[in-house]
């Protein structure tokens, strides 16, 4: 009998449990339904990439530095610079991935374009934002983890930096190549 | 008397209406020719009209309680789980279809969900096995449940990867993800309860619930379907100006030299 009510009373708590989850659910779908995704420019997404010092991101992760500050500051010291480092590098990769992000959307957009060449720049701009959202996200983590642990040696964001620097050139290229596709426009109609 | 009948004109109503608006969902998807994008969820749509068909003769001849109405009930709601699967995957595949990268990686992480939220429903099916219903419903509606959790979870999952890649959809494509997530995750709410409470009252609640849902859900796939692809915007690559090129160009050069 008692097993029976107690049976019973935990099909209860999980129908509502599931209840609550599918609740929770629809509200994300709500929205997504009803917040709609920014149209980016290719503009904007210049612009979020050159706001972001790639050097200074560069220097917050190096290796080297965090080995000279290592050797040389208390080890107190030490953890609380580190800590800042990994923080600031955190938010550089956190908005290196939200730029990758309005890129990944010109490059997605420009695809559905009838210029064949417009449209392989497209693909070659998403793929290489694709890569770099991703790898924003493993360097969150990464950092993450180094801001609640400044005593961990091991590195692998300078990879990000390497997509980073991909991307930009992927962008670069793209960006003159449109500047060449301008001018030749302007000369056609002039 | 009155409330009786009020009732049950409403349940037929919420009942017929969506497998109606069905019919005109099948007439959008021939017309615009979508059925060549779409080959799942067009599949999926004659056969929630076929299936309408066969569960609505049969509950005239012998009333929800007869056991030929049951079985069919069943068998007909196993396989639209299994079609509701097909349209998953047929929306996944569309969305990560221009990209190299993202066919193999987006899909490995799709993979990895779908395991994992089964894992889930497995366990739930174990732990919660919807003790209150006996015999093949209750079956039905554990196995639905679980079908539901793995469904709405891998719909939202994608969803989200979406946004979070950046990722834009096609207005039908995005209709149809959208519709087959609220219709999911409905059914495992309802399911749910359905597998603990089987009071008379409870269940024809649940069914208003449901069909009400159902309704919903055709809306929308029909009001996406309609939607008019938009034109690309082909300006939007074409406005970078020479001079921050440049800059780039510079800041690259520095980079590549250290």
């Amino acid at each position: 009998m008692e097993h029976g009510v107690s049976t019973l009373a935990q099909g209860l708590v999980t129908a509502w449990s599931l209840v609550a989850v599918a609740f929770f659910a629809l509200g994300i779908l709500a929205y997504l339904a009803i917040r709609r995704t920014r149209r980016v420019s290719s503009e904007e997404a210049a612009q979020a990439f050159r706001s972001l010092d790639i050097e200074a991101f560069r220097n917050l992760v190096d290796s080297a530095e965090e080995a000279f500050l290592r050797d040389n500051l208390p080890p107190k010291k030490f953890r609380q610079i580190q800590r800042q480092r990994a923080r600031v590098a955190l938010m550089y990769a956190w908005e290196a991935g939200k730029a990758a992000t309005d890129l990944a959307r010109v490059g997605h957009a420009a695809q559905r374009s009838s210029d064949p060449e417009i449209a392989a720049s497209g693909v070659q701009v998403a793929e290489s934002a694709f890569r770099l959202r991703l790898q924003s996200m493993g360097a969150c983590l990464h950092l993450l983890t180094e801001v609640v642990f400044p005593n961990l040696q091991s590195r692998s964001v300078p990879h990000l930096v390497d997509q980073y620097k991909q991307t930009a050139e992927t962008l670069f290229r793209l960006a003159r190549f449109s500047a060449g596709e301008r001018s030749l426009v302007r000369s056609k109609s002039g | 008397m009155l409330s009786m009948n009020w009732h049950k004109l409403l349940a037929l109503f919420l009942w017929i209406s969506p497998h109606a608006l069905l019919g005109v969902l099948a007439v959008v998807l021939c017309k615009r020719r979508l059925y060549r994008e779409f080959p799942a969820f067009s599949a999926y749509v004659f056969y929630e009209i076929a299936e309408f068909i066969l569960l609505f003769t049969l509950y005239f001849v012998q009333g929800t309680g007869g056991k030929q109405y049951r079985y069919a009930f069943c068998a007909t709601l196993l396989l639209s789980i299994a079609l509701r699967f097909g349209v998953i995957d047929e929306v996944a595949k569309g969305l990560f279809r221009k990209s190299q990268f993202l066919k193999v990686a987006a899909r490995r992480w799709l993979l990895c969900i779908q395991g994992l939220l089964l894992m889930m429903a497995v366990l739930l099916a174990v732990s919660a096995p919807g003790g209150n219903s006996l015999g093949l419903a209750a079956g039905i509606f554990v196995v639905n449940r679980g079908a539901a959790l793995v469904q709405c979870g891998l719909l939202i999952a994608l969803l989200l990867s979406s946004r979070f890649l950046g990722l834009s959809w096609h207005p039908p494509a995005f209709g149809i993800a959208l519709g087959v997530a609220v219709l999911t995750t409905f059914d495992l709410a309802m399911f749910s309860l359905r597998a603990e409470f089987t009071s008379a009252t409870g269940k024809e609640i649940l069914n208003l619930l449901t069909t009400g849902t159902y309704l919903i859900c055709v809306l929308l796939w029909i009001g996406y379907l309609r939607v008019p692809e938009a034109e690309p915007d082909s300006s939007s690559l074409a406005v970078l100006p020479h001079d921050e090129v440049e800059t780039w160009n510079t800041e690259f050069q520095h980079l590549l030299r250290d």
